[in-house]
């Protein structure tokens, strides 16, 4: 997932990370287009100082091509299903400045300088430990959506299929009842895993990250 | 520090009818390495439970007597507390890392603690040089393979110094070098003076380690030995008390049995053996095999993962495919399915029907009933069929029933009536037997056997000598990508102990 070393030139304060993906995710419906662009450009240029050449590029691309997308339909008659289909897609195309920003402060934030910098602020540990559960969780339910779609496809369900479009539903459901019953077994051996090695609401965490604002 | 377990009976439901312990007492000195073994379900894992304190402070239940740590009763300490003295490592290495990235992981644990960050750093650095970690910090959690995961995981947990241990079946997922390291860390603790607890399946790594083995059934302590003793009594009581063996060199026997145990349960067992041609009998058949070619998979063009020109399978028979970890079983195994590779590849395993019967079957178990999960591959869609390849497989009473509400053995089971409703002829195991006692092991065994004299070619990846010996006729050894030898297993065992214990 993360690379192996983190280059350390540029490495934003947590705290300032939180703040962004706060800003991203409130900017998402309200802001104009320019502001939701300016959004784009901040996280690439950070993704980039992180050397994820391969997603900032995939990301540019889909980016724009959709924006250009859009430009080009939104002129044209396209019925009521067709508006519904484009709606929805024109939905994912606001959010994903701020799904870039998230995966920036994702994929860089170190799970003991969150926990840090959150008892900095003075935020409970029992708002905290839930939040980075849930941050330690995207790369597994990753890593057990991929086994099971690696599943499916030896089952002959695909995505693309004739049984797929005829009944949607149940596709959805062969992903996820599995996906579901694994991760919540993954959530409970991981929170045992946690709480036998001393993570509790009561203690007061230490951390040999230092987090301070270094030009302050 | 020493352990105490004074009458203690336990359940996981609002009464004690159904205890899963009864009445345990349990002594453990200081500084004693003690092994509790047993089959699943007997209560080991909940013993191990009590000691490190998830019961009674996480997991709900009826609990009576008491559980003394060094003479303090654990129902008065917290967790974290209990913590401070007891460190657990778990069977399942992806799941017991917090963190990320192997430094924070080491670190962890101390950080909870609320240790100085000076000393903390003192502390990773040590565990660093006595675990040999070098190569490991710095990375990310996620590209570590299971044996380095859990290396991590002992060393995270020596780092803050406690002084009992307890491992919760710590190789299930490990092949038989890193098992070497793994026995390595537990008899540096022992040196140390660590109290050590080991629930395990697997015994004979801890022969020379443990101070005493604690057989568990029923929910008591029914008996106890000392790994000599229990070794001097031969693979033929272990395997009638449902343990695995003790020592690898004397495998041989326990494949084909001579000399029988008087249990009742080890003569169904062998029962079962009968019921399926033995191994050499298969073997002696000759048939054609299946070949397959260019299997080559690479993520850089400059390292390939698998580089295989030329594999040979034989038909209707059941090949071991071994291994270190790493060595590209898997990803073999991924090629073989049309899961990894070229189209051409895909394409290619599309035509041949290959099934892949993954190491953790709920990934493969998608609907509502075990009748439609058989249904679901099938074309065209055969209900009598479908009952039918059911029976073959005892699961035709649990027909209509949820597979997820299934035990493992059971749902291993579905997973492979599925594989063979969509008619393929060559099925893949990605180690069907991992973390399995004995008696589970047979069962898997026999139903392998089966399918092999039903007509279908199998190759399963294991590090279970054990197994292999059961019901393989040939085995493959595969090293960095490509495969180094093939040898039928008929006359070849020490050599096949000798590879994977090397």
């Amino acid at each position: 997932m993360t690379k192996q070393s983190r280059n350390l030139a540029f490495a934003l304060d947590p705290r300032t990370k939180l703040l962004l993906a706060v800003v991203a995710n409130g900017m998402v419906f309200t802001a104009p287009l320019f502001y939701s662009l300016l959004m784009v450009v901040v996280a690439s240029i950070l993704l980039l100082l992180e050397e994820k050449w391969k997603f900032v590029c995939a990301f540019f691309f889909v980016y724009l091509t959709a924006g250009f997308f859009f430009d080009f339909v939104k002129n044209l008659d396209i019925g009521t299903s067709g508006t519904i289909i484009l709606a929805s897609l024109f939905l994912m195309y606001r959010i994903m400045p701020a799904c870039a920003v998230l995966y920036y402060v994702i994929t860089t934030t170190k799970v003991n300088e969150f926990l840090a910098c959150m008892s900095r602020m003075h935020v409970s540990n029992k708002v905290t430990i839930p939040l980075i559960v849930m941050i330690r969780f995207f790369p597994t339910v990753y890593d057990e959506s991929r086994a099971i779609g690696n599943a499916m496809r030896m089952r002959g369900i695909r995505l693309f299929s004739l049984r797929t479009l005829k009944s949607p539903v149940a596709f959805l459901e062969y992903r996820l009842v599995p996906l579901l019953v694994s991760i919540t077994k993954i959530g409970d051996e991981l929170s045992i895993a946690a709480v036998t090695r001393g993570l509790s609401a009561e203690t007061k965490r230490t951390c040999i990250a230092t987090i301070v604002f270094p030009n302050l | 520090m020493n352990i105490s377990l004074k009458n203690i009976s336990f359940s996981y439901s609002d009464s004690l009818d159904d205890a899963i312990l009864k009445n345990l007492n349990l002594e453990i000195r200081s500084g004693e390495c003690v092994v509790l073994a047993g089959e699943s379900g007997c209560g080991k894992t909940t013993i191990s439970k009590l000691i490190n304190g998830l019961i009674p402070h996480y997991h709900s239940g009826t609990m009576d007597g008491d559980v003394l740590l060094g003479g303090k009763n654990t129902s008065d300490m917290t967790l974290a507390e209990i913590s401070r003295v007891v460190g657990s490592v778990f069977q399942n290495p992806r799941s017991q890392f917090f963190n990320i990235d192997t430094d924070c992981e080491l670190a962890f644990g101390c950080e909870n603690l609320g240790m100085d960050p000076e000393e903390i750093k003192q502390r990773v650095e040590n565990v660093v040089q006595e675990f040999h970690l070098e190569h490991l910090l710095g990375r990310s959690i996620f590209n570590l393979s299971g044996g380095e995961k859990q290396k991590i995981a002992c060393a995270s947990v020596s780092a803050t110094g406690p002084e009992i241990f307890v491992l919760d079946e710590p190789s299930a997922n490990l092949d038989l070098k890193t098992i070497a390291d793994l026995k390595e860390i537990v008899s540096r603790w022992k040196k140390a003076g660590k109290t050590v607890v080991i629930v395990e399946h697997r015994l004979y790594y801890l022969r020379d380690v443990a101070d005493r083995i604690c057989y568990v059934k029923d929910g008591q302590i029914a008996e106890e030995w000392m790994p000599a003793e229990l070794e001097a009594k031969g693979p033929e009581y272990a395997a009638s008390l449902g343990l695995r063996c003790m020592n690898l060199e004397m495998l041989n026997s326990v494949c084909h049995p001579g000399a029988e145990g008087d249990r009742i349960h080890y003569l169904s067992c062998s029962q079962l053996r009968r019921d399926y041609q033995p191994c050499d009998d298969i073997a002696s058949e000759a048939k054609q095999s299946i070949i397959f070619s260019n299997l080559t998979f690479s993520y850089h063009r400059k390292h390939p993962i698998l580089d295989i020109d030329h594999l040979e399978l034989p038909c209707g028979q059941i090949t071991a495919l071994i291994g270190h970890n790493g060595a590209g079983k898997s990803t073999l195994a991924q090629v073989l399915c049309g899961l990894q590779g070229s189209w051409r590849q895909k394409r290619a395993a599309r035509k041949r029907g290959t099934y892949l019967i993954m190491q953790d079957v709920n990934h493969q178990l998608f609907t509502e009933s075990v009748l439609d999960e058989v249904l679901l591959g099938m074309k065209p869609q055969n209900e009598k069929l479908a009952l039918e390849i059911l029976d073959g497989l005892n699961l035709k009473q649990y027909a209509n029933e949820h597979p997820m509400a299934l035990s493992g053995g059971q749902k291993q089971r579905v997973a492979i009536a599925s594989g063979i409703s969509s008619g393929s002829e060559i099925v893949v195991f990605d180690e069907p037997t991992s973390g399995l006692d004995y008696r589970q092991m047979l069962a898997v065994s026999a139903t392998l056997k089966k399918l092999a004299t039903s007509g279908k070619t199998l190759l399963v990846i294991t590090h279970d000598p054990e197994f292999i010996l059961n019901s393989c006729q040939s085995v493959i050894r595969m090293e960095r990508g490509k495969i180094v030898e093939q040898y039928p297993l008929l006359g070849n065992e020490k050599q096949l102990v000798k590879a994977m214990v090397k």
